[in-house]
């Protein structure tokens, strides 16, 4: 439905404590490097996408004015779409709809956050709303240790399995992280290290989070027109999910997690994607938590409810596995918040275009690309694909 | 070729006060919508809401709050944030691409409970030079006005004329926060904000859950036999600094551009028949009807001389009393559309124009002197 749209380059930052630029000149180094990566110039674009958390969290409020410059905006038409944690996913749908809609042929989506310039936990904090649940659900590791408490206790997996395969999953996309040159942490973890370091809200550990950074990322998506006429090498956007559910933490289930299910679903049925394990070809699934990571695998239909710790104690969802998940070394390694959607959403179309360089999952055709916002409320899908 | 989009309904509250919290004004305003369209929540197949974090509406990440009150539990709904027009253009741009039928548009702004406008605006402020100085939108204004009055002899009763006229057409307007019959002299003679701004030329702090209903030309026949189409939009961002900036020769032109390519318009003031445009201050009407065309370039002090403009002038513009009677922030650029969605109905009750309006604008603004802007063309 619509017209066929395409991603034809990324650019991306190198994540990290970057001290060494403004906020500005961070999300220029994005943009002039998709500029560099499609050989386009900023009057090629029809129009710009940015997206970012809350302005709590740099206390610059409706950054479009800020940086309309560093995004070479100026003069041109310009959305603000922010949606929480999964702002980078809807960042990337905002530009997809807007190419698709006809109304551009060419959209720069453009997603930043440089989260050493504030306080993260605190910033989360306000989005409680400041009557109930603000009390108790301050910043997001509590959140998500309520979450994977309710998944192991439902499925009464036993602790011990789920520690190992929570370790399991940090150590992998730690090594990850080394082939990945963009990449924030660059840590050579044991799992023994992951299960021995500080508590930061049990059973989540300080190697189960994932860091604070500061990071930009840039994408180009273009009409099929364009995509013949530049003669670039497409990853086609192939299905577009997306779904929110309630406000107060405990009106909604957090395991079986609808939000999840149904977003994942929108976007399989668009691609026709069926069994996702076997059709997809890697999954870069948005992981601050290792825990979580593994709820989302069943959520997605990657493998069945309460069966994930097996699996990824099996090897399913390494670089070398079934289903590579995270093969960048995701959130896990880089968290700039309003980036992070956008840079899974370029990671999926570096593997279907071949260009991830070291970590690149050789033949990868079919990718999903995954963010997660709110208080646990958001999930939003992006599949990308070699073939239209 | 794109499909067409049409708006069936919309729904708006007072900008006065409401005991109302948030939550339950935002409900009511979405439930009155879906009514009014016929419809219930299952109907609605996507949802694109307008709101801004923490320093306009006290919470982060605004959208996780309000979610579910504007029936988007378990659906696929996005947001933009700041301003309204923009959340209208992506309700139809979702439309257009076919993967939805129905949408709802809603921009939420409890201004009773914000802190006073230019505290949010100086977080529009680089927190190295601009925040120093104490730069906001009033002061930035205040800073275009005065350049605007020296290069082309704008008087200062002129630019007050605008809000005469703005106050008194929201007589007819039961939604306006602010309205009056007051003298050329009353505004001039209110409190020095920023000078050469006295208050009554500054827009007030208002409420506004504004809400529409967007379906495709397929299903508008199913639900109403007065559609309302979208027939152009377009927007452009400015340069942030406002010393690199030519303020009185702004983006308006090329978002207008925009519009009227994509609405087929050639002379506006021909082809259209009202506007609806946001004027946070006085004189800002006079620039931006330069800017869309509606008379030549240093001509708006002559324009608003001539009742050109008046509700019964050949332009009507802002019959509803515009911003500077009803300000909800975010949703004041949804709110203009609204306003022109009544006219082309004829809906428009006290405040509706003589004239037959076939074809309004819709033009929403936010930033220092005028950054960025949208633009909508709506017509039968």
């Amino acid at each position: 439905m619509g017209r066929p749209v395409a991603i034809i380059g990324v650019g991306q930052t190198y994540h990290g404590r970057r001290m060494d630029v403004s906020y500005p000149e961070l999300v220029r180094e994005a943009v002039m490097a998709v500029f560099k990566d499609t050989g386009l110039t900023p009057d090629d674009i029809d129009g710009v996408v940015s997206g970012t958390m809350p302005s709590m969290m740099e206390g610059i409020a409706l950054t479009h004015f800020y940086f309309a410059d560093a995004m070479q905006a100026v003069g041109k038409p310009i959305m603000k779409t922010e949606t929480c944690g999964s702002t980078g996913v809807s960042i990337a749908q905002t530009a997809y709809y807007w190419v698709s809609s006809g109304a551009a042929d060419l959209v720069l989506a453009v997603g930043h956050e440089k989260m050493n310039e504030g306080n993260s936990q605190a910033t989360m904090t306000t989005v409680a709303e400041p009557f109930y649940q603000r009390y108790f659900i301050s910043g997001a590791p509590g959140v998500f240790s309520m979450q994977s408490q309710m998944w192991t206790a439902r499925y009464g997996i036993p602790e011990e399995k789920t520690r190992d395969a929570a370790a399991f999953i940090s150590v992998t996309h730690h090594d990850d992280a080394f082939d990945n040159p963009y990449a924030h942490i660059k840590l050579k973890v044991s799992m023994e290290d992951v299960k021995n370091s500080r508590i930061i809200t049990y059973p989540v550990r300080l190697l189960d989070v994932c860091p604070n950074s500061d990071g930009a990322c840039a994408v180009i998506f273009a009409s099929e027109k364009m995509v013949k006429k530049l003669k670039k090498k497409p990853a086609w956007v192939r299905g577009v999910g997306y779904r929110g559910e309630e406000y107060f933490f405990g009106d909604s289930d957090k395991v079986v997690w609808e939000a999840a299910i149904q977003a994942a679903q929108q976007a399989y049925d668009q691609a026709g994607i069926r069994n996702p394990r076997k059709e997809l070809d890697v999954a870069e699934v948005y992981n601050p938590f290792t825990f979580q990571e593994m709820l989302f695998y069943e959520c997605f239909g990657f493998c069945e409810l309460g069966e994930s710790p097996d699996l990824v104690l099996k090897g399913t969802f390494t670089r070398k596995g079934e289903l590579p998940c995270d093969p960048s070394g995701g959130t896990l390694c880089t968290n700039p918040i309003g980036a992070t959607g956008l840079i899974r959403v370029a990671e999926a179309a570096l593997q279907v275009t071949g260009k991830a360089g070291a970590h690149q999952i050789p033949g990868a055709k079919l990718a999903l690309a995954h963010a997660m916002g709110g208080v646990d409320q958001f999930n939003g899908i992006m599949i990308l694909g070699s073939e239209l | 070729m794109a499909k067409r989009v049409a708006m069936i309904a919309v729904a708006q509250n007072a900008g006065t006060e409401s005991k109302d919290n948030f939550y339950d004004q935002a409900y009511r305003v979405t439930k009155e919508v879906l009514d009014k369209a016929g419809m219930t929540r299952d109907d609605i197949q996507t949802i694109v809401s307008a709101s801004s974090d923490v320093f306009h509406g006290g919470i982060s990440c605004a959208n996780s709050y309000y979610w579910e009150t504007t029936g988007a539990f378990l659906k696929n709904a996005s947001r933009q944030d700041g301003e309204s027009l923009f959340a209208l253009f992506y309700g139809a741009m979702r439309i257009m691409t076919g993967h939805y039928d129905t949408a709802l548009v809603i921009s939420l702004c409890k201004g009773s409970e914000n802190p006073p406008l230019d505290t949010c605006t100086l977080m529009y402020s680089d927190p190295f030079y601009f925040r120093n100085v104490g730069l906001t939108e009033t002061l930035a204004a205040a800073l275009q006005m005065r350049l605007y009055m020296e290069k082309y002899r704008i008087s200062e009763e002129q630019c007050a004329k605008v809000a005469v006229k703005n106050l008194r057409n929201a007589l007819g307007n039961p939604y306006a926060h602010k309205k009056g019959r007051f003298t050329v002299e009353d505004v001039i003679n209110s409190e020095r904000i920023a000078d050469p701004l006295t208050e009554m030329q500054c827009a007030p702090k208002s409420e506004g859950m504004v809400a529409t209903i967007l379906v495709s030309e397929e299903k508008a026949k199913k639900y109403t036999n007065k559609p309302v189409w979208i027939k152009g939009f377009g927007s452009s961002i400015d340069s942030y600094g406002i010393g690199d900036r030519e303020l009185l020769n702004g983006q308006l032109r090329q978002a207008a551009k925009r519009a009227y390519k994509m609405a087929g318009i050639k002379n506006p003031l021909e082809d259209i028949d009202m506007a609806e445009v946001t004027e946070p201050y006085a004189f800002q009407e006079l620039l931006w009807c330069e800017d869309l065309g509606f008379c030549r370039k240093g001509q708006g002090g002559k324009m608003i001389d001539s009742g050109m403009t008046e509700k019964n002038g050949e332009m009507p513009v802002n019959p509803s009393g515009g911003v500077l009677a009803n300000n909800p922030y975010v949703s004041r650029g949804l709110q203009r559309a609204v306003e022109a969605f009544l006219q082309i109905r004829g809906e428009a009750g006290e405040r509706q124009v003589e004239k037959k309006v076939k074809t309004a604008l819709a033009h929403g603004v936010h930033g220092f002197a005028g950054q960025c802007h949208a633009v909508a063309i709506l017509g039968r």
